[in-house]
């Protein structure tokens, strides 16, 4: 048969076996299973497990655990309200103060914990409740809230980021360099909406005027968060510095918060510390066996020329590259409303890497250009996650009014991949700067 | 509410139980590769000796946990998926779609067993050896495809069980489980 339509039968097949609700794993099993026994025969089937062994059979995987551990151990302290608080006492006298504490303290906790749900639930409960208390119209409140949590996937150190480097096997300490202006670019436009909207709104009397603190409250917070904002700087210094690969360095960051938990933030009980390591297990579980499904699914494609028959097709259609881009933009967007970001990653990378590199993309760019896409999954319907985050933190705020003011958050996304894209420096720049040029 | 312990046969139970120690081995799997990981750096940059054994046995763990920890993240309800559809679907028929997919992921994982365990046999009647300093027999690590994927389906069929036999579902139309798992401990 030929490759391209057989692409296509893989395709209809994988949507169509996802959408029953199996896990996605699994899924992908049962694609690559049942294309390899009527294409390639029967006897293919005896490299199944080897497959899905050899691409566990590696140590930088390692770092998908470890970071989890490090942001589950952080996520279950206090950490997210200390970072918040610290934040609006230090900004307080800057012009519309409180939102831009409540984004710095998600993208600062986003940073840390990697896990956008996470930094919703901790950032929203003291945040919400005192945006709407100063006056911010609830639209403000809950969308900033639930747009600040998608900044965890793109601000270092990122999960996400770190299945990206393994799908396509590049660097991970230049996929987080790449990740740190362009997160810094969206929380800029962010803020801009947030206040802007306020104003819109008719409320920007109160929202403008701050409270007063001393300084003795300013500095009496500092303890609390500077701890965790050491380890991940020391964690990222070790990274950038060549000292260690990613995967030693988490592990040393994952064994220092997990301390750091313990003394500062007094956890004690053998309980929490349970729930620490039950979470990030089933959190790195879950990621591991869709990798080494994915693994599975990636070598059907290319023992059955799938891969290869695309990528030379779509060079052939001769496209102007950026239609290219927005084509896959589109795919990336839909495919993230309905599947976890690295899922996505997963899946697609193996087919989608090879034609934006023949597109004439860098890889690092396109790293970034694809977290945003799945930042933007977070807060859509039917699985956007935060969403509900939000509504489980503050009932009162009908899941209507959160998606309203979250919508705009979209479009500044949106917004971000257009600036990218006519200055993909934003995103080169950095680890050019750090890591030298790439070779 | 989530079916009383006492209501489910003592099969299902069991398997609920093994998949719990499974979890427990995978997390400290997980926990072991951190001290390993730390430990390895400690002897290389404190202490200048080179390291021989660490890196492969970290990988090691890293494949067993995942392996072993099938069963539990299934048991947590924690392989996630697109729920969409059955979300959408009356409960009727949600429970239907709940049991089929679940024979369908028991079925693959039996396949995966089947050829997992040839994979480990053939390994352990020839006595390979990782190609490594370590020269680790490879039956160890492998053995924790056929087992990790055997006990996942016994996970799957006890939820197949629960399913079949009108057990309270999720929204998902999986069977429910208590508002927090950590509560068996």
């Amino acid at each position: 048969m030929d490759p391209l339509l057989l692409g296509g039968l893989v395709a209809v097949a994988t949507v169509l076996v996802l959408f029953s609700g199996v896990p996605v794993a699994v899924g992908l099993l049962i694609v690559s299973t049942v294309f390899l026994f009527v294409f390639d025969g029967p006897r293919s089937l005896q490299a199944l497990p080897e497959l899905f062994y050899g691409d566990l059979n590696s140590f930088a995987l390692l770092s998908i655990p470890m970071f989890i551990i490090m942001g589950s151990a952080i996520a279950s302290t206090r950490a997210g309200p200390d970072l918040y608080e610290a934040l609006e006492r230090w900004l307080t006298r800057v012009p519309g103060g409180l939102v831009v504490s409540n984004l710095g303290a998600c993208a600062l906790f986003a940073a840390m914990s990697g896990s956008s749900p996470a930094t919703c639930a901790a950032i929203g409960k003291m945040g919400i409740p005192e945006m709407r208390k100063r006056g911010y119209p609830d639209e403000v409140a809950a969308g900033s809230i639930a747009a600040g949590g998608t900044l965890g996937i793109l601000i270092p150190p990122s999960v996400t980021m770190i299945v990206y480097g393994i799908a396509t096997e590049t660097s991970i300490g230049r996929l987080f360099l790449a990740g740190v202006l362009p997160g810094i670019l969206l929380v800029s436009l962010f803020i801009a909406w947030a206040i802007y909207d306020t104003w819109r709104r008719g409320a920007a009397g109160v929202a403008l005027s701050g409270v007063r603190y001393t300084w003795k409250q300013r500095f009496e917070i500092l303890p609390r968060v500077v701890p965790f904002l050491v380890i991940i700087a020391g964690v990222l210094y070790a990274l950038y510095g060549g000292i260690a690969t990613p995967s030693e360095t988490a592990a040393v960051g994952a064994l220092l918060c997990i301390i750091v938990a313990v003394v500062v933030y007094r956890m004690f009980q053998f309980d929490a510390l349970w729930t620490v390591l039950r979470d990030s297990t089933r959190e790195s579980v879950m990621i591991l066996f869709i990798i080494g499904a994915a693994g599975v699914f990636s070598f059907m494609l290319s023992s059955l020329f799938v891969t290869q028959s695309i990528a030379g097709w779509i060079a052939d259609l001769d496209v102007n590259r950026w239609v290219l881009m927005a084509i896959v933009n589109l795919f990336l967007l839909v495919a993230g409303f309905f599947l976890p970001p690295v899922a996505v990653i997963l899946m697609s990378a193996p087919i989608l890497l090879p034609i934006i590199l023949s597109a004439g993309f860098d890889p690092y760019w396109f790293a970034v250009i694809v977290t945003i896409n799945m930042e933007i999954g977070l807060i859509t319907p039917p699985v956007g996650l935060n969403l509900y985050v939000i509504n489980g933190i503050a009932p009162d705020i009908s899941l209507k009014k959160i998606l309203v003011g979250s919508f705009p958050f979209v479009l500044c996304m949106i917004v971000a991949i257009v600036i990218l894209s006519v200055f993909p420096g934003i995103v080169t720049w950095l680890p050019d700067v750090v890591m030298g040029p790439e070779m | 509410m989530p079916p009383s312990p006492r209501a489910m046969p003592p099969a299902v139970r069991a398997i609920g139980l093994v998949s719990t120690v499974c979890g427990v081995a995978a997390s400290l799997m997980i926990l072991a590769s951190v001290l390993i990981t730390c430990q390895m750096i400690f002897v290389r940059a404190v202490l200048g000796r080179s390291t021989v054994w660490q890196t492969e046995v970290v990988i090691y763990l890293m494949i067993g946990a995942t392996l072993i920890g099938l069963p539990y993240v299934q048991k947590l309800r924690g392989h996630v998926g697109v729920d969409l559809l059955p979300t959408l679907l009356p409960p009727r028929f949600r429970r239907a779609l709940a049991g089929v997919t679940l024979a369908v992921t028991a079925a693959m994982m039996l396949v995966m067993l089947w050829y997992g365990w040839e994979m480990w046999h053939l390994a352990w009647v020839r006595g390979w050896k990782s190609e490594t300093v370590v020269a680790a027999p490879l039956w160890i690590p492998w053995l924790f495809v056929p087992l990790g994927f055997g006990l996942f389906v016994l996970q799957l069929a006890a939820d197949l069980w629960l399913t079949m036999t009108g057990a309270p579902m999720d929204e998902k139309g999986l069977p429910a489980i208590g508002p927090e798992p950590a509560e068996e401990f």
